[in-house]
């Protein structure tokens, strides 16, 4: 066993038959399960581990609880961890953060010889102008700044999220929040206690509030099995909550997972942070709150130090004495700033044991040990004023400087809900003036310190929290309590040092000058304050910072604390990972069911929306060349393409057609049954939104047809429409419930005509845009003749769950021809041949119809559609720009890209949105707007390319392929 | 010997899964539909009753939406709930589900001996226009059943309802977002609730997110060493 190792009943939590063996700073350390990485290495004697954020100072144990960024570590990839909440694994390796060259020898400490060169916002005065030497101050800056290193190629873990529901949450499982849980529970709700430590009991586990520790251990045994006893509360212990959200949404984290709990009432009894005395150098490893002290004592079994200063400016402190007592240290003295009254329970068992106690003092300064890596004594002197004191009194050696002067509720979580506090004077603390609705507070966060003030408090809140649930909750519990009520907050624990090094905020290493300093350079609204100096803006957000802070920036400006106010508290309560936020990562992804015989084909897939499509199919080696085969196999034979994400919309009602005609550019109430018609979508404003084709198969049943990417915005902007016009109109997305296939070419026919018998297919049964139901393969199909590619060609839609067996069938049948699938890159080449537009590629967020060259799809005299006022008023206004067809003057000039811009002199006019090199044509061709008076056929222009290249291009007549449309129309 | 999937015309959007993991085929309603995994039916009915799935993509199911969505099906016989987001089981077992005024869903009983999906089918015609049109639920939706005790917690890893049996009661409809997809929970236990029935949810969602969503599930489930099992062990439950 260590020197540093109390013997049991020491050490609550530790396991000593399971010695544990880790390195910190490449040195092995041993400790026992149980311990923290704080804890195991204190119980060693290494008491430093960290550097300050901008001197570089050593830091050790302040907290002890992880509310405190002094044990910030770094294990493997994962960064700012928190040494005094992390339990030791076998094997753990642990390194320092923000040093270099190591923790014990920190280069970096050589800032600290340079503070007075960097005060407070030093970087506002000197890294604000444009100079060269920039690159060299960003470099050094982004080698100093941060905390920690993170692996962009860490493996990710396992996250998980889970949602819980409750009736009334407990947040905080001391003393009052257990009250709180047993009490709510009475009434029947439901109860989830939610305690960020590894058990129940908060600062019964580690205080001493009376001189005898039995009755409290008593206290805390038995509300545990009352719990454990009550099958309506539900603990969850080691789960931090990490904020609060609108109706009492909480976030949890324990472990990698994060649960979602909603609850109908809420209790907020997650007590107070133990605040720390500035004087100078209090910031050095072994100066520590009174809490700290006793958490190691009797959580880890660890004596703190071997000689101690005790600062006790309430009965707590007295407490921390007796526990050091007990621990065998040596208490050399208690230091009690308050003037000598009558003397509580705890501190009369002080004095009883020989331990000088004096009045009216405060600590000067702590002595530091060699390299400010612990301390070795403390001055002392009387205290004269309000944060005055006299020249030193005394000094007394010490290696450890335990500091008990009040508390600051973890009224966090309150703050988020836009809960009131002010500050009382009297209690020199914030103090909750009103509560939202559905949310409530319990022991020290609402004021009630003492154990029994504190344990009452939390009866009242479980009885009004399970009242406000809507359970009957029975008499409001009467108080037992006859405490006091004293507050054990000292007013005013701030002592300056003309030599500074007081730490005001240890995060960032500001000194009490500093806040002064920035209030004297104008920053002296609370605001600016925080975000001129940064106090409170560092890891642990301002618990020990604000207090202070506000305190010396209200006494600077002459105004009382509440007048001078804090800054917004928000979420999260404490770091928070990533891997959490993100959980499991959903991701949907749809699948047509012919999926898997394109990656059997060997296709290479891209993404469309939710879907995933065959791009091409083959080597990637050789895309271009799969292409193009692809591309000719379609216009020399057969292709097959998958097309089942195109949006499936029925269109059911007497008013169907009228329906349509109202959504649509064109005209569709004299569409005949058993043909297709193409539909434009335009919205209000006259913009292009999507198409496809409207197949009629009844006088009441239209089957509408949509891009892949707008399907869902069709049908979502349908039923908004129909929820004004009130038409007899039923509208059913189909879009999942049918697998979709288009065979083109001209042995097209050939190869359906083997697998359907019950539909003609010759031109004049089924001619072009012609559709029918009938059978393929003995699958239910619909056939809808058509030609988007420009060869002839069937789109045959049939139920999702027989689509592979149809393309199986089609694949099969269509092997003596030779067929072959083909992807979306060889389907937009095909389309462009015909000049087939694409809608947001060849549309944007701006096209009209008479921009695309549209205005044949769009019906003179029907009384109303979709945006057709705003079309006429373009059209009446003319156009900027118009959608044309191009080749290349030189053929043997490079394809410009999508998006290349059209130029004229020093004009942009428009840009190319579609381009390729047409295998078929043997040239490039492309779509591109053009000014209106750029669009005549024949005219040229000038397109710029990569490297500001310009290439001259001419407008011709579309479509480029078949200009008669006799291919399609076989 | 397993019925191969692919010797059905119709399959499930999910079969290789299941046969990747060991699936037993029969032919149900015209498609291979998992009856079994190969570890017993003892195995699989302790399975379903602690945390299981299985794939009812075959069983059929209807759907109709409109103005006479509810007139009309009861015209045809069905009984339907006066209450939205209710379901209501049929004489031979088959579920009536009201998902809003003007939608109703029909699903099949586990056994496949309710006709009432293929006869309001067969009965519904568009002339004269009867205010109310077939939605394609067999192809719209993919369809699982959770079964277990752990079930609720189960889904409460995907979805922010609070489904557990206390405040979900029996024939409950959830019209909702289920890991990131609009998804439809019923509450269906398993076998008679006066002699110890099995907590039991069906869910359907997009078919062509059917792979992602098992997916979802069984990545979910295991936490609770939940599996699948085969259509058999549900119907011994059921009786």
């Amino acid at each position: 066993m260590s020197s540093a190792r109390l013997p049991a009943p020491a050490g609550a939590l530790i396991d000593r038959e399971q010695p544990v063996e880790f390195s910190f700073e490449g040195r092995r350390h041993a400790g026992f399960a149980g311990d923290t990485i704080a804890s195991a290495l204190m119980a060693n004697g290494e008491l430093v581990l960290s550097r300050s954020f901008k001197y570089h100072r050593p830091r050790g144990v302040l907290t002890g609880c992880g509310q405190d960024a002094n044990s910030l570590v770094q294990i493997g990839d994962q960064t700012n961890v928190l040494a005094d909440r992390r339990a030791i694994e076998a094997g753990m390796v642990v390194e320092a953060q923000n040093v270099f060259g190591g923790l014990e020898n920190d280069y970096g400490a050589w800032l600290g010889y340079l503070a007075r060169f960097m005060p407070v916002g030093f970087y506002y005065k000197a890294f604000y102008k444009s100079y060269s030497p920039w690159r060299l101050w960003e470099k050094l800056f982004r080698r100093l700044t941060g905390l920690g290193v993170v692996n962009p190629d860490a493996v990710h873990g396992y996250y998980d999220k889970q949602y819980l529901f409750t009736d009334v949450a407990v947040i905080g499982g001391g003393p009052a929040g257990m009250a709180a849980a047993l009490q709510a529970a009475k009434s029947g709700c439901e109860v989830i206690l939610v305690e960020e430590n590894k058990t129940l009991g908060g600062a019964l586990n580690y205080a001493r509030f009376d001189a005898d520790p039995k009755p409290a251990a008593k206290r805390r045994a038995d509300l545990i099995a009352k719990i454990e006893r009550t099958d309506n509360i539900r603990v969850l212990t080691d789960a931090l909550c990490n904020g609060w959200f609108t109706d009492n949404w909480l976030p949890l984290f324990q472990g990698n997972r994060m649960f979602k709990l909603r609850a109908a009432a809420v209790i907020v009894a997650t007590g107070s942070y133990e605040q720390p005395m500035v004087f100078r150098n209090n910031d050095l490893p072994g100066i520590m709150m009174g809490s700290a002290a006793q958490r190691m004592i009797r959580l880890y079994g660890v004596r703190p130090g071997k000689r101690a200063v005790v600062v006790a400016a309430n009965g707590d402190g007295y407490g921390v004495a007796l526990d050091l007592l007990d621990a065998g240290v040596d208490v050399a003295c208690v230091v009690d700033p308050r003037p000598a009254a009558k003397p509580c329970e705890r501190q009369n068992a002080v004095a009883l044991r020989g331990v000088p106690i004096i009045h009216e003092t405060a600590i000067a300064e702590a002595l530091p040990a060699s390299g400010n890596r612990g301390v070795v004594g403390a001055r002392i002197a009387r205290i004269t004023g309000e944060g005055q004191l006299a020249k030193t009194v005394d000094r007394f050696a010490c290696d450890l400087i335990a500091v008990s002067v009040g508390y600051h509720g973890t009224a966090n979580l309150i703050h988020h809900a836009r809960g009131k506090m002010s500050y009382d004077d009297a209690q020199a603390a914030f103090v909750i003036d009103e509560l939202p609705a559905h949310l409530f507070a319990a022991g020290s966060v609402n004021g009630a310190y003492s154990l029994n003030a504190a344990l009452d408090d939390g009866h009242r809140a479980g009885w009004a929290a399970a009242k406000d649930a809507g359970f009957d909750a029975g008499r409001k519990p009467a108080s037992k309590s006859k405490d006091s009520g004293a507050s054990p907050n000292y007013p005013w624990p701030i002592f300056a040092h003309p030599d500074g090094k007081d730490f005001v905020d240890f995060d960032e290493d500001l000194q009490t000058a500093d806040i002064l300093n920035a209030i004297a350079e104008g920053y002296d609204n609370i605001e600016l304050l925080k975000r001129f100096s940064t106090v409170g803006m560092g890891p642990s957000q301002g618990r020990h910072s604000s207090l202070p802070s506000v305190r010396i920036a209200a006494k600077a400006t002459g105004k009382t604390v509440n007048q001078t106010g804090t800054t917004t508290s928000r979420p999260p309560f404490s770091a928070e990972t990533f891997g959490h936020l993100a959980g499991r990562s959903f991701e949907p992804v749809r699948l047509t069911a012919i999926h898997n015989r394109h990656l059997e084909a060997g296709a290479k897939l891209m993404v469309a929306g939710q879907w995933l499509r065959p791009e091409y199919y083959g080597d990637p080696a050789t895309r271009e060349a799969n292409i193009r085969a692809e591309i000719m196999a379609v216009r020399k034979n057969v292709g097959i393409i998958d097309v089942s994400t195109l949006g499936g919309i029925e269109v059911h009602g007497p008013d169907a057609a009228e329906f349509l005609n109202r959504i649509y550019t064109f005209a569709y109430l004299k569409q005949p049954v058993g043909r297709a018609r193409y539909v434009l979508m335009t919205d209000q404003s006259g913009v292009i939104t999507d198409d496809g084709v409207a197949c009629r198969f009844h006088d009441n049943h239209f089957y509408v047809t949509a891009t892949t990417g707008g399907a869902a915005a069709v049908y979502q902007t349908m039923l908004f429409y129909n929820a004004q016009w009130r038409l007899d109109v039923c509208v059913i997305n189909s879009t999942a419930s049918y697998a979709g296939v288009n065979i083109a070419g001209p042995k097209a026919r050939d190869v359906l005509a083997r697998l359907c018998d019950d539909v003609a297919l010759d031109g004049e049964a089924l001619p072009y845009m012609g559709v029918r139901e009938g059978h393929v393969a003995g699958i239910a199909a619909r056939i809808i003749r058509i030609g988007f590619v420009g060869e002839l060609g069937y789109e045959i839609h049939v139920p999702s769950s027989q689509g592979e067996a149809l393309w199986d069938a089609l694949m099969a049948a269509g092997e003596p021809e030779n067929i072959k699938p083909f992807g979306i890159e060889a389907q937009r080449v095909l389309r462009l041949e015909k000049g087939h537009i694409i809608i947001n590629q060849d549309t944007d967020g701006l096209t009209h119809p008479h921009e695309a060259d549209m205005a044949w799809a769009l019906a003179r005299k029907k009384p109303y559609f979709v945006g057709m006022r705003s079309i006429a008023i373009q059209h009446a206004n003319g156009i900027e720009r118009k959608l044309v067809g191009f080749t290349l003057v030189e053929p043997d000039d490079p394809a410009p890209k999508e998006c290349h811009l059209v130029i004229r002199g020093a004009e942009i006019t428009g840009r190319v949105t579609s381009c390729a090199h047409s295998e078929t044509l043997n040239k490039v061709i492309g779509l591109a707007y053009v000014a209106p008076d750029q669009s005549e056929i024949g005219n040229r222009f000038e397109i710029k390319i990569e490297q500001g290249r310009m290439i001259a291009a001419e407008v011709v007549a579309l479509p480029f392929y078949d200009p008669d449309g006799k291919r399609q129309e076989l | 010997m397993s019925l191969a999937p692919q010797d059905k015309l119709s399959r499930s959007p999910i079969y290789r899964q299941l046969a990747e993991l060991g699936a037993e085929f029969a032919e149900v309603a015209g498609m291979a539909c998992a009856m079994g995994f190969g570890g017993g039916l003892e195995a699989e009915v302790e399975q379903a009753k602690s945390l299981a799935i299985c794939d009812l993509s075959a069983l059929p199911r209807a759907g109709f939406k409109g103005r006479e969505a509810q007139s009309w099906p009861a015209a045809q016989g069905l009984v339907i709930s006066p209450d939205n987001n209710m379901s209501l089981v049929q004489d031979d077992g088959a579920l009536v589900a009201r998902l809003a005024d003007s939608e109703v869903l029909i699903l099949s009983d586990l056994a496949c001996e309710s006709g009432l999906c293929a006869a309001i089918t067969q009965a519904w015609s568009p002339d004269p226009d009867p205010g109310v049109y077939p939605v394609p639920r067999g192809h719209t939706n993919c369809w699982f059943m959770i079964s277990g005790g752990h079930a609720d917690a189960l889904f409460a890893k995907l979805c922010g309802v609070d489904l557990r049996p206390h405040k979900f009661p029996l024939g409950a409809i959830a019209q909702t977002s289920m890991a990131r997809l609009n998804g439809i929970v019923i509450r269906a236990d398993l076998g008679r609730a006066d002699v110890g029935g099995t907590l039991a949810y069906h869910l359907l969602t997009d078919s062509a997110s059917a792979g992602y969503m098992w997916m979802c599930l069984l990545d979910a489930m295991a936490e609770w060493g939940g599996a699948p099992v085969g259509l058999t062990a549900l119907r011994e439950m059921d009786t």
